[in-house]
């Protein structure tokens, strides 16, 4: 079974939640360590501030006070306490302060920290050289704790109740977003299959123009495709028919011929019909094994060799016709190949050539070298084709328009599909030399250049 | 009857004008779509066989070209296309018949006989005015039941007299009943051909209108 595919819609809320968790993480750390830092200035700034309000009140304060703690009067005031000495001798304190001195007993201004993990104080110890009293003010670090806890609490929970409604939010916003999509996707599946009218591209959203225009552009190539199919079945009905047609009603004419010469002329065109339509199986016979057939067998193929042996066989044809044909070919000119496939393009070229050509034109077939390349060119005298109707050539069952000799355009198709099999390049133009029909096929040559 | 015959092919278009010259009709043989509808437009057919498949303009072309025309010619497609939709295409082109190759000779001539039959208001296969019948089919003629023999010519003007029964048919367009390209028209002929047909037929059948051309009367079908 198929695995669900998986959605674009979840992978954007995925990852839009993402980015936001991280945000709003990086957020809280920025603010907590700024409020830690700020917190306490302000504090160590109060313990500083308090320790000198002290020292000022307690330069006038009667000396002889024994240690008395001073009172309790804000729940707030047990995480602070304070001390005054005088002289090594602890004239006053919290009652939530120790007994010996809260910091260091040097002499001199500034912070320190005092007691184990659970009960550590902060503490400013300030002096005072014209009394030499010594003044320690200090507030419990589990304030500072609760303090910052409180404000994270404060910041944390707007944001955790926004969390949902963004989400929300988000979701919609995404399938919203996403819509378009969606609604291309309906358009496509509600499609009756066959049909390939492209997609309008009117609209369209700019990310989904290329999709849709590789769509419409695969449209496109599947509606030629079966446009061609369709006309490869009407010409070949045609291709197949007419002979058929031919043959019968010459049959019926030779049948019912009252004169000798009548129905010999009726029994001739009967024996065409049958040669031809003989040849048409031939080559539709030939076209589907090309079609069917995997990658051929290849091997070192003396080109030359095999041109001589297929233009001996057509030769007699070419003479019975008064037609000079001609091979102007090196003594051994390998390609890489197939030569079973190779002997039926050539065939298929120079009898081409000798069928459309006209009595007594020339026929000129040449190999030569060309850097890396084997090129086997065909040129005849015949009257060459137009521009439009080389650019159809080769199109299955294309015949040349008012082409007098019996052809069914197959060959073509069987010459490009051998070529396209070897790798070969194969032109058609009007002939440099005789004025008629060129081609050319270019081959890799094979072997050592 | 003299008709058209567009078929590229070699080999089938000569069969066919064979085939169809022994079964009595007189056809002129054409192998482009251009040289179909110049001769269609000249409209001296009484039926035109058409390929669709035609060199240079293909056959639908030619057929919407010259039925926009205004040529009523009766039309019967000869086509390998067999496929629905291209029998209905080609019916609204303007085509009175469409018939997919391969054809039996006999089925082609019969359904052209047909189609001129029609064309000229005939509801039955046989011709007759008076005491006359034809039968374009076995090509033979009876006065009174007797069989008549005439010649191809005489047959073919009388046929084409008989389908335009009660119409002033020229010299002209008689010829043009009675001769296909390469024959040689004698002149007077059609003259000579009337002259016998009242021979062996009766005076009364043929009526000279002078100076303009020959009538079939028939009060049978006014």
């Amino acid at each position: 079974m198929r695995r669900a595919a998986p959605s674009l819609q979840v992978r954007l809320l995925g990852l839009m939640f993402g980015v936001l968790a991280a945000l709003w993480a990086a957020t809280l750390a920025l603010t907590l360590s700024d409020t830690r830092h700020e917190l306490d200035e302000l504090l160590d700034a109060h313990l500083a501030q308090s320790a000198a309000l002290l020292l000022v009140r307690d330069a006038d304060a009667d000396d002889d006070i024994e240690t008395p703690a001073a009172p309790i009067l804000h729940r707030y005031a047990p995480r602070v306490a304070f001390q005054v000495w005088r002289d090594g001798r602890l004239v006053l304190r919290s009652a939530n302060a120790p007994g010996q001195p809260f910091g260091p007993t040097a002499a001199r201004d500034g912070f320190s920290t005092y007691g184990e993990e659970e009960t550590r104080w902060r503490v400013f110890g300030a002096y005072d050289v014209a009394h030499r009293r010594q003044v320690y003010v200090g507030e419990r670090l589990g304030a500072r704790t609760e303090i910052l806890s409180a404000v994270l609490r404060g910041v944390s929970w707007p944001l955790a109740l926004a969390l949902p409604v963004l989400g929300l939010a988000t979701w919609w916003t995404v399938r919203r977003g996403l819509a378009p999509l969606r609604a291309l996707g309906q358009a496509l599946a509600v499609r009756s299959p066959d049909a390939l009218a492209p997609v309008p591209l009117d609209g369209m959203f700019a990310e989904m123009l290329p999709l849709a225009a590789s769509l419409n552009d695969l449209l496109r190539r599947i509606a030629h495709l079966l446009e061609s199919e369709r006309r490869f079945t009407a010409d070949a009905a045609h291709e197949l028919r007419t002979p058929v047609a031919a043959i019968r009603v010459q049959a019926q004419v030779a049948r019912a011929a009252t004169d000798d010469a009548a129905r010999a002329h009726a029994l001739d065109g009967l024996l065409a019909g049958c040669d031809r339509a003989a040849r048409l199986i031939d080559q539709l016979l030939t076209l589907a094994r090309l079609e069917a057939a995997q990658a051929p067998d290849m091997a070192d193929v003396d080109l030359a060799g095999l041109v001589r042996d297929v233009m001996a066989q057509l030769a007699p044809a070419a003479l019975a016709k008064g037609q000079e044909i001609e091979l102007d070919a090196p003594p051994a000119c390998a390609v890489r190949g197939n030569a079973l496939l190779l002997a039926v393009l050539v065939r298929n070229l120079v009898d081409n050539a000798v069928r459309y050509a006209p009595s007594g034109a020339a026929i000129l077939v040449r190999l030569r070298r060309e850097r890396n390349e084997v090129v086997l060119d065909v040129e005849d005298g015949g009257p060459g084709l137009e521009e439009a109707e080389l650019a159809r050539l080769g199109e299955r069952f294309y015949r040349v328009p008012g082409s007098a000799a019996a052809g069914s355009g197959l060959g073509w198709s069987i010459v490009r599909r051998i070529a396209a099999a070897h790798g070969a390049r194969v032109a058609v133009r009007r002939g440099a030399r005789l004025g008629g029909l060129a081609v050319a096929v270019a081959f890799t040559a094979a072997g050592p250049g | 009857m003299h008709i058209l015959l567009a078929e590229d092919d070699p080999l089938l278009g000569d069969g066919l004008r064979a085939g169809l010259r022994q079964l009595g009709f007189q056809v002129d043989w054409v192998q482009s779509g251009d040289a179909a509808e110049r001769e269609l437009r000249a409209q001296t057919y009484v039926a035109a066989v058409l390929d669709l498949g035609l060199p240079r303009r293909d056959g639908m072309d030619v057929l919407a070209a010259v039925r926009a025309a205004g040529v009523a010619t009766p039309v019967l497609v000869l086509t390998a296309r067999d496929a629905v939709p291209d029998r209905i295409r080609g019916l609204d082109a303007g085509a009175d018949d469409y018939v997919v190759k391969p054809v039996d000779l006999h089925e082609l001539a019969a359904r052209l006989r047909a189609l001129v039959r029609r064309a000229h208001g005939q509801p039955r296969d046989r011709l007759a005015a008076g005491d006359v019948e034809l039968d374009p089919a076995g090509r033979t003629v009876r006065k009174a039941g007797a069989q008549v023999a005439l010649s191809t010519r005489e047959f073919d003007l009388l046929h084409a007299l008989m389908l335009n029964a009660n119409r002033v048919m020229t010299r002209e367009q008689l010829e043009q009943h009675l001769y296909s390209w390469g024959q040689e028209v004698e002149s007077n002929a059609v003259e000579v051909h009337v002259h016998n047909l009242r021979r062996k037929l009766g005076s009364a059948l043929i009526q000279t209108v002078r100076g303009v051309g020959y009538v079939l009367p028939d009060p049978g079908r006014a």
